[in-house]
């Protein structure tokens, strides 16, 4: 009896998964754990944390009593979810990770390799932010791009600077959710300023007359309206929601335009870009003229910057802009991203993401920061290279 | 050989009675040559032609899938359940019937609440307050994705909802709703609100092609002999026809019958003897009729038209240009 011809069927991604397990293992070498999340996801924390425009990408399914499930989309959270459920939760760990994600890329396949780390828990931040960014540029480094342009930002020099403005605090609400949506971000600054109409005219007149008066008594004959009316919890919200916010209308629109030069800083603030020391000069200086208080932010952009040296990240290589975010609610602080010259795609990217995991449920604030890998860009562009 | 046409058309209910209406009043009449609860049927008289009576919702499917030549359903539907619609069907005419908007809607004890921007704002309170995501009911997942998207808000979650949706606030099972609605009377019956620049979408049912049927094998030209029946019964529809005679009429006093009233004249001016045939929307036959009176005619006579064939067919001519042959 003969035996059959063998046959091999290459494994997907054989060429490359070598050298992104390599990889991987260089960052265990570094102490982070690999972590191995299930391919197979409840599809709730990717909506509500990612947001209903994740849906559209997502390959969903469900389970026999209806659940929702999905492939996996990203590793940072099942990383994060498997983190806060494990006896480590609370504690500082970093992981490392690799295999397939899914996401429902038109003509592109819908299945394809990340790498990453997250790091929890620790609370030298700018330290940790730090290596994030050299680990990042490992992986680079390790496709063979040497010299990838590093692009950074920061999200919460903008919340302290919307923060330190004397602003109502619907609109500091409002311009913050914004930052990620840079079309309505310059459409609210216009509207802030120019004191456009809201198409409130039906209630115009109360809303002025209530402005004036003592915001105790308003808010009580609001809620006594409503209560009349037969009202109390509609649609998740309470009657005295209902009236806070009502009111709130009224310093929203009679006491909202934003004085001009107050609208020229947040452009100006938000034009700044530059290298590290650059963009912090002007940080300062804009922070100084309007006499806002941005030190605590500042200082610790600084520190990072400090701590990018101790790691040999040469500081004229990264640039920075205010207006840099990732477009993703979840970030809090530092964000970068890693390309190739004129690529629009990343080829690494992450940030750091202090409010996650709380939003999944712990009972305390853990830090958090961390980065994915799109394995098969570094590797399209070794093949490029080579041929 | 000739491969049959493929019109998916709803196969019960009012949408049903007004889809076979409007092909009955082209002329073409809808039969099942196997009994009534057949879901198959023809064209009497008219060969190639196969008819599909599916749901509203499977038609569309079939439109997207290119396995219907043409069909008849709402755009909501073909918006929502057709990723890049345009690029896979055409919407060849309006028919006016199956009239729907598809809005937000808002409970109205909401009275902070008028405009998107403030449903923005609500939502990130809401989620700040609540630790969750405001919910929206709703079956229109696409629809509503895309319009909250265009708005900017981002802190919401949807819920589908396949019926009832007008009672998820109610309910509890969500903060509130993406529906439509013809009058708004069951809005207003559940105590929501239409937000004022929440209307979505003002959906008809349409007359739908497939840019991805085959249309090979003479299928294109089955479908411009049914399309030439319903561009020319919908132009006859859109007048009556008026004739009268009389010495004054000339080019000036057409020209200001065709700006005010909105006329066509198909055969040309009058005739050497001044008799006149006029083409006249239906709402502005009574102001014409005194205009010409009041210029010197005698008679008019109006009447309705069945056809008017012409030798441009623009339905046809949207399909043509449309479709990959």
């Amino acid at each position: 009896m003969t035996n059959p011809p063998t046959v091999t069927v290459p494994e997907p991604y054989a060429e490359t998964l070598v050298s992104a397990r390599n990889l991987v293992s260089t960052y265990e070498a570094a102490g982070y754990s690999r972590a191995h999340p299930a391919i197979l996801q409840p599809a709730e924390p990717f909506l509500d944390l990612s947001g209903e425009d994740i849906r559209a990408r997502m390959f969903l399914t469900a389970g026999r009593a209806g659940e929702e499930l999905c492939l996996r989309p990203d590793f940072t959270i099942p990383v994060s979810r498997d983190y806060l459920h494990s006896p480590a939760a609370g504690r500082p760990q970093g992981y490392c990770y690799l295999g397939p994600v899914f996401r429902d890329r038109g003509t592109l396949p819908g299945e394809f390799l990340q790498a990453g780390i997250e790091s929890f828990g620790r609370t030298d931040k700018a330290a940790a932010d730090a290596e994030t960014l050299a680990l990042g540029l490992a992986a680079t480094a390790h496709f063979g791009r040497n010299a990838p342009s590093i692009m950074t930002g920061d999200v919460a020099l903008f919340t302290a600077l919307v923060s330190a403005l004397d602003l109502a605090p619907a609109w500091k609400r409002r311009l913050i959710k914004d930052f990620n949506r840079k079309a309505s971000l310059a459409q609210d600054l216009e509207r802030l300023t120019l004191h456009a109409p809201n198409g409130k005219a039906d209630y115009q007149g109360v809303l002025a007359a209530l402005a004036g008066s003592d915001p105790k008594a308003a808010r009580a004959l609001v809620t006594d309206l409503l209560s009349i009316a037969g009202i109390s919890a509609v649609g998740g919200r309470s009657v005295g929601e209902i009236a806070d916010r009502f009111l709130e209308q009224s310093t929203l629109g009679a006491a909202a335009a934003l004085p001009r030069e107050t609208h020229d800083l947040v452009v100006r603030f938000l034009n700044i870009s530059g290298t590290l020391d650059d963009a912090a000069t002007a940080m300062r200086r804009l922070a100084a003229e309007g006499g806002l208080s941005l030190d605590a932010a500042l200082d610790h952009f600084e520190a990072r910057s400090a701590e990018f040296r101790k790691r040999n990240i040469d500081a004229r290589r990264v640039a920075f802009s205010c207006a840099f975010g990732r477009g993703m609610d979840y970030y809090t602080g530092f964000v970068f991203e890693l390309r190739d010259g004129g690529s629009d795609e990343p080829l690494v990217a992450g940030g750091r993401y202090d409010d996650l995991l709380t939003r999944l449920g712990s009972p305390s604030p853990i830090p958090a920061v961390g980065f994915s890998v799109w394995i098969e860009r570094l590797s399209d562009s070794i093949a490029g290279g080579a041929s | 050989m000739t491969a049959p046409v493929i019109i998916a058309v709803p196969a019960k209910g009012r949408l049903q009675e007004n889809a076979e209406g409007y092909f009955a009043r082209a002329g073409l009449k809808l039969i099942k040559p196997r009994g009534a609860r057949d879901y198959r049927g023809t064209i009497a008289g008219m060969d190639g032609v196969e008819i599909a009576y599916l749901s509203a919702s499977e038609i569309t499917a079939q439109l997207a899938q290119g396995a219907a030549h043409l069909g008849v359903t709402g755009e909501d539907l073909v918006r929502e359940m057709i990723p890049d619609a345009d690029a896979r069907v055409i919407l060849l005419e309006g028919l006016g019937f199956g009239y729907a908007n598809v809005v937000v809607a808002v409970p109205q004890a909401w009275i902070d609440v008028r405009s998107m921007s403030d449903l923005d704002d609500v939502a990130t309170a809401f989620r700040l307050k609540h630790n969750r995501k405001m919910r929206v009911a709703t079956k229109y997942v696409n629809l509503t994705r895309g319009f909250f998207g265009q708005h900017g808000i981002g802190d919401y979650r949807i819920v589908e909802s396949l019926g009832a949706t007008e009672g998820a606030p109610a309910a509890g099972t969500a903060e509130l709703i993406v529906d439509i609605t013809t009058t708004g009377n069951t809005l207003t019956a559940n105590a929501l609100k239409v937000i004022e620049d929440g209307v979505m979408l003002r959906s008809q049912a349409n007359l739908v092609a497939a840019r991805g049927a085959d249309w090979k094998n003479g299928t294109l030209d089955t479908a411009r002999r049914i399309l030439d029946r319903l561009a020319s019964q919908a132009r006859a529809q859109a007048f009556r026809e008026m004739r009268t005679r009389f010495k004054g009429c000339d080019d000036a006093l057409l020209a200001v019958a065709r700006e005010t009233f909105g006329i066509v004249t198909p055969f040309g001016g009058p005739t050497s003897s001044g008799m006149l045939t006029l083409h006249c929307p239906p709402d502005q036959v009574f102001a014409l009729a005194d205009f010409l009176r009041g210029k010197g005619a005698d008679a008019i006579s109006v009447s309705d038209i069945d056809y008017v064939f012409t030798q441009d067919n623009p339905l046809f001519e949207r399909l043509k240009t449309g479709v990959q042959l």
